[in-house]
């Protein structure tokens, strides 16, 4: 299957917050009660429809554990989207974010999309953070915000269609320079004359291909 | 098969779509290398107690490049390891570890959330008061309070898990877990800054580049490191990455051996997917390439697997790997300033 456009993705957040079960329900469409942690980096692919157009969103996982950072950290520059997760029912996943939004920012494009993403709100007997509060640190930040459950699938379509819509628009708007892959976008194979090393194959053509 | 066994024999299910057939197809002809290494590890060592007979040889390392008997394999990596020495000369330490107060400590807290995320497919990492998951929580408690410079990083859980359940004794699996980390391992693999770690996916992609250019230029261009797809081979030593028998031969070695094993292992991964990691078009596609290098069905065949990691990568001389550690952790250094 072709597509127009490519982005890479990256999700991001402290260990135990569901990155890893949000990207197999996004890519699966299944939830994973227990889920081996993820140690350096997973990927997954899956594609959606914007506009009317074919997009392949190819994700990468990373391990939340901070000493794991020096390695994810390369692979947040070519990123155009990334998703910030924190536990609802943990409240220094929230606290935590700060930092996370730092090393994000210092180690990725600056047109980057972020969306702030507080999961497991199936636990709401548990919740810990206000989502008020979930939309404050988004509005001050700039960031895009969702509540989500990587369990009952709530948002989790909308969490990274949302971030590729983003990012479209800013295509839209001139605001990405889709000719540097560097800014995590990729032209479709059809789509530009001459791209020699375009992928034809074997990965992601299926969603979830990669993932786990 | 009329009927499939659905555990394996260290209590890992199987997942559904198991390949029963390769697995048969191993095993049939794994059993009589099994007994024909029993037969001579009963030959060689007799019935006097086995630790005076693990000094090193060149026989001796022959026979654990063969594989070390089941029943023998506790012992011997507790003897070859420095495990039982440390445990000797430290009566109660363990103990004394575990009775330290618990605090509302960050450290006790990021192994607790990993405890149910270690092993969940295996029948005996349940909460029941025998299952292993009370004896792993206090084996990696132990370790973080023992090495406060290393604490406890993701990983250790695995290590310690498999360590579990071959040892099947919660001190015995401490102390080698402390000699694996504090011995066999370089340092700096699970402390904060990973430089050890680091320093050593950057050596494999020396190793790589010397043998086959192809697929160094490949992995070049889509910019993908060894980091990237060897991070988990590395801070696991294969632990959730190949299957149990042949990871277990691998440890055998590695005790004896030491840590190029670790690099043997990982060079002779790449050879066999050589082809489809130099073919491999964008960063994804690399990664995949890998991904097929862990799932490769050959890799359930321990014995050829462990022939091939002592063969394909040619020789590997100690000197050569200490010269490119020295080199790559310069520039692991120079990238964290």
């Amino acid at each position: 299957m072709s597509y127009a456009y490519l982005f890479k993705y990256i999700i991001i957040g402290d260990t135990g917050v569901g990155k890893s079960c949000l990207l197999l329900q996004f890519t699966d469409k299944r939830f994973q009660p227990v889920h081996d942690l993820t140690i350096g980096v997973e990927f997954g692919a899956r594609m959606i429809t914007i506009d009317g157009k074919q997009i392949k969103l190819q994700i990468w996982d990373t391990a939340g554990q901070e000493s794991f950072r020096s390695i994810t950290r390369s692979y947040y520059r070519g990123a155009a989207g990334a998703l910030l997760v924190y536990d609802i029912t943990r409240r220094d996943t929230f606290t935590h974010l700060t930092t996370w939004l730092e090393d994000a920012r210092q180690h990725s494009n600056s047109n980057m999309v972020i969306m702030l993403i507080g999961n497991k709100t199936d636990l709401e007997s548990r919740r810990d953070v206000k989502k008020e509060e979930g939309e404050a640190f988004a509005r001050e930040h700039g960031l895009i915000f969702m509540e989500t459950s990587a369990k009952t699938a709530a948002n989790v379509e909308e969490a990274f269609i949302n971030t590729a819509k983003e990012i479209y628009e800013k295509i839209q708007e001139g605001v990405f320079d889709i000719n540097n892959e560097a800014n995590g976008i990729k032209i479709g194979p059809q789509h530009s004359p001459s791209s020699p090393h375009a992928p034809s194959g074997s990965l992601g053509q299926q969603a979830g291909g990669g993932c786990c | 098969m009329a009927t499939a066994v659905k555990v394996d024999g260290y209590g890992f299910e199987r997942p559904e779509d198991f390949d029963f057939e390769t697995y048969e197809e191993f095993m049939s002809r794994y059993l009589s290398v099994l007994v024909r290494r029993a037969k001579k590890w009963e030959q060689l060592f007799g019935s006097s107690p086995l630790e005076d007979h693990l000094k090193r040889s060149s026989k001796v390392k022959r026979y654990t490049r063969k594989g070390i008997p089941g029943d023998k394999r506790a012992l011997v990596w507790m003897t070859m390891s420095g495990a039982l020495a440390r445990m000797q000369a430290n009566p109660g330490v363990y103990q004394r570890l575990l009775e330290a107060p618990t605090h509302d400590d960050p450290v006790i807290d990021a192994i607790r959330t990993d405890i149910h995320r270690t092993f969940p497919e295996n029948v005996f990492f349940v909460d029941a008061p025998e299952g292993q998951r009370v004896p792993l929580f206090n084996v990696l408690v132990a370790f973080a309070r023992r090495r406060p410079d290393v604490g406890y990083c993701q990983g250790l859980n695995f290590v310690a898990g498999m360590l579990l359940l071959v040892v099947k004794d919660e001190e015995r699996s401490f102390w080698l877990l402390d000699a694996f980390v504090g011995g066999v391992v370089p340092t700096g693999y699970y402390t904060p800054a990973m430089t050890g770690l680091r320093t050593d996916t950057r050596v494999l992609a020396e190793l790589v580049r010397a043998r086959w250019p192809d697929v160094d230029a490949t992995m070049r261009r889509e910019g993908a490191t060894f980091d990237l797809v060897a991070t988990k081979w590395f801070v696991c030593a294969y632990v959730d990455v190949l299957p149990v028998e042949t990871l277990l031969r691998i440890w055998d070695s590695l005790f004896y051996e030491g840590a190029k094993v670790v690099f043997r292992v990982a060079v002779t991964m790449v050879a066999r997917q050589r082809a489809r990691v130099a073919a491999a078009r964008g960063l994804a596609d690399v990664v995949s390439a890998f991904r097929v290098a862990i799932d490769d069905p050959a890799n359930t065949f321990a014995h050829d697997f462990m022939a091939d990691v002592f063969r394909v990568p040619g020789s590997f001389p100690m000197a050569t790997i200490d010269k490119l550690r020295e080199q790559c952790e310069r520039a692991v250094l120079e990238e964290d300033r």
